[in-house]
């Protein structure tokens, strides 16, 4: 039950290798990604350009010289990050940006947990360029990436993708291109479960942490993880697997939807 | 802190609490109507005891002493003393609730009594009792000398002092605590119930195969076993027989069903590594 591999097809242009590790990459998405992709794309040597257009969330603080925050695409830039999961209008409007901005044979690697890579590519004229990955707040200081090629996708953008992501310093695992990927989905799920429990007061947010964690070999409690994501991320994932896979069973649960839209969660008391 | 405690029960659960309460320190009066079995429980626990000692986990001294503390019982009324009278009997609500109504009328009226269990509702025990609010599960995650966490759940009526004394007495044998209410699942297998499904339908469809997801969690998610080796230790048919508690106690809810894969892993005895094979396969031990 391996993936299928993406075949190559021929004559089709190639798309620029960012092997220069003092290449210019272009980051641009929510405020909490961008963050940690600008600082490792930093420590790996590249030259980045950050924006988070729209975004509600504070500009990410970086180290002066690192990395610069700048609304327009440097005409330089030799690959894209879009890294939006949550307004998926702006997301829209960010890929279409970046499809104008640089030339038809850049790779754009964008996140694609809350909308598939391909109905992304569809938004754009040049849809052989984009390939979707698992980009969630925390998950950039992981030692792996999932990386979803869309139906467009050919082997040599795939190619020059793999190579970026190894170059600062992950491993891969290519995965088929639906909403929510792998680890995404499943932890989402968790956290809802661990949410429809809390609404029923089974346990008190902290007890269930300490639970899961103790009992279950967790690494993080369910909730302490949701905070360290975001409220809204998860949220955002939840409401779009519902919307994709149309089952009962992924229904969000009322106090994780109303903690999102009132903004409020729990206090550790 | 907890000195006398009854164990209803000479299987396999009510031997490894003998075990880890002896240890604590703590006199057990250890309880079945079956003498046999009750032999056999307590040469199970000395073996245990004399390998802890062989691996030099702890003393031969502490391993005797420990095996002291244990006194074995045919008659319920030995266990009038106890202070906690925990009934470790199989997971079938008709025998519990009738043993517990026989353990309440053989002990002192302050004698809190406890029902282990993973699946039963604690409030539906307790209506055997003239005193559901001295009623309180105690539910213990994974082999018990291993178990880090107590699960405490408290029935309709159980009262704060029960809730309290268990909480001393898990201390006592060095188990951490979680208190929940009486729900189906209680916490940790209802909240793990994710981890284990969403896999199974992610490899369904194709999304990633088996080892990819395991790979994936383990080197995203920083947990020491993937979903699918984890339910491979566990045992599928143990994974599956939660799952379909879970199902059936919440009347059908479709987060709970079980998935096709799991039940045809089962059917066809690939039950994880205990079987050979599961989700992987495993090499035959020699010897």
């Amino acid at each position: 039950m391996k993936t299928k591999k993406v075949k190559s097809r021929k004559k089709q242009p190639r798309p620029a290798r960012p092997q220069d590790t003092r290449a210019v990459i272009y980051i641009i998405g929510e405020a909490a990604n961008v963050a940690e992709y600008a600082r490792i794309c930093s420590v790996h040597g590249y030259n980045v350009f950050y924006h988070c257009p729209g975004s509600s969330e504070p500009a990410p603080s970086l180290e002066s010289g690192t990395a610069k925050d700048e609304p327009r695409v440097p005409a330089n830039a030799s690959f894209a990050l879009e890294l939006t999961n949550v307004d998926l209008d702006q997301k829209r409007r960010n890929l279409e940006m970046l499809d104008r901005a640089l030339p038809s044979t850049t790779a754009i690697v964008s996140s694609s947990v809350t909308v598939t890579a391909t109905e992304q590519a569809s938004w754009m004229r040049h849809k052989l360029r984009l390939v979707g990955c698992s980009a969630l707040p925390t998950f950039a200081d992981k030692p792996l990436i999932e990386i979803a090629p869309t139906v467009f996708s050919p082997a040599a953008t795939v190619q020059v993708v793999q190579t970026f992501f190894r170059s600062i310093g992950k491993e891969i695992e290519l995965v088929q291109d639906r909403i929510g990927m792998v680890f995404p989905r499943i932890l989402c799920q968790m956290i809802n479960e661990a949410a429809f429990a809390l609404q029923e007061e089974i346990a008190q947010p902290q007890d269930l942490d300490q639970a899961m964690v103790v009992a279950a070999g967790f690494p993080l409690g369910p909730i302490a993880w949701a905070e360290k994501i975001g409220l809204r991320q998860v949220y955002a994932v939840l409401k779009s697997l519902h919307r994709d896979l149309g089952e009962d069973r992924t229904r969000v649960a009322p106090l994780l939807t109303q903690m999102v839209l009132s903004g409020t969660w729990w206090k550790r008391t | 802190m907890v000195k006398h405690l009854g164990i209803v029960g000479a299987g396999t659960m009510g031997a490894g609490i003998a075990h880890v309460a002896a240890l604590a320190g703590i006199d057990v009066a250890f309880y079945d109507i079956n003498g046999t079995l009750l032999r056999q429980a307590l040469e199970r626990i000395k073996t245990n005891l004399t390998r802890e000692a062989a691996l030099g986990t702890i003393s031969k001294e502490t391993a005797a002493a420990a095996l002291e503390r244990i006194h074995p019982h045919t008659r319920l009324v030995e266990l009038n003393s106890s202070e906690i009278a925990l009934e470790a009997a199989i997971e079938d609500l008709r025998i519990k609730k009738d043993l517990l109504r026989h353990v309440e009328a053989d002990t002192k009226p302050t004698t809190i009594l406890a029902t282990m269990t993973s699946t039963l509702s604690i409030t539906a025990v307790a209506s055997a009792t003239h005193h559901p609010e001295k009623v309180v599960g105690l539910h213990l995650i994974g082999p018990i000398q291993d178990a880090k966490l107590v699960e405490i759940v408290r029935g309709e009526h159980t009262n704060a002092n029960t809730v309290d004394r268990c909480v001393e007495f898990s201390k006592q044998i060095g188990k951490a605590t979680t208190i929940v209410s009486d729900s189906p699942g209680f916490l940790v297998n209802r909240v793990l119930q994710p981890y284990f499904d969403e896999p199974l339908r992610i490899a369904a469809e194709k999304v990633a195969d088996a080892e990819q997801i395991d790979r994936i969690v383990r080197m995203i998610g920083g947990f020491a076993a993937g979903p699918f080796e984890a339910m491979d230790a566990a045992g599928l048919d143990t994974t599956l027989t939660v799952r379909e508690a879970l199902f059936n106690s919440f009347s059908g809810e479709p987060r709970f069903r079980p998935h096709p894969a799991l039940k045809q892993k089962v059917a066809a005895g690939a039950t994880g590594q205990k079987a050979g094979r599961g989700f992987y396969t495993y090499p035959e031990k020699k010897g």
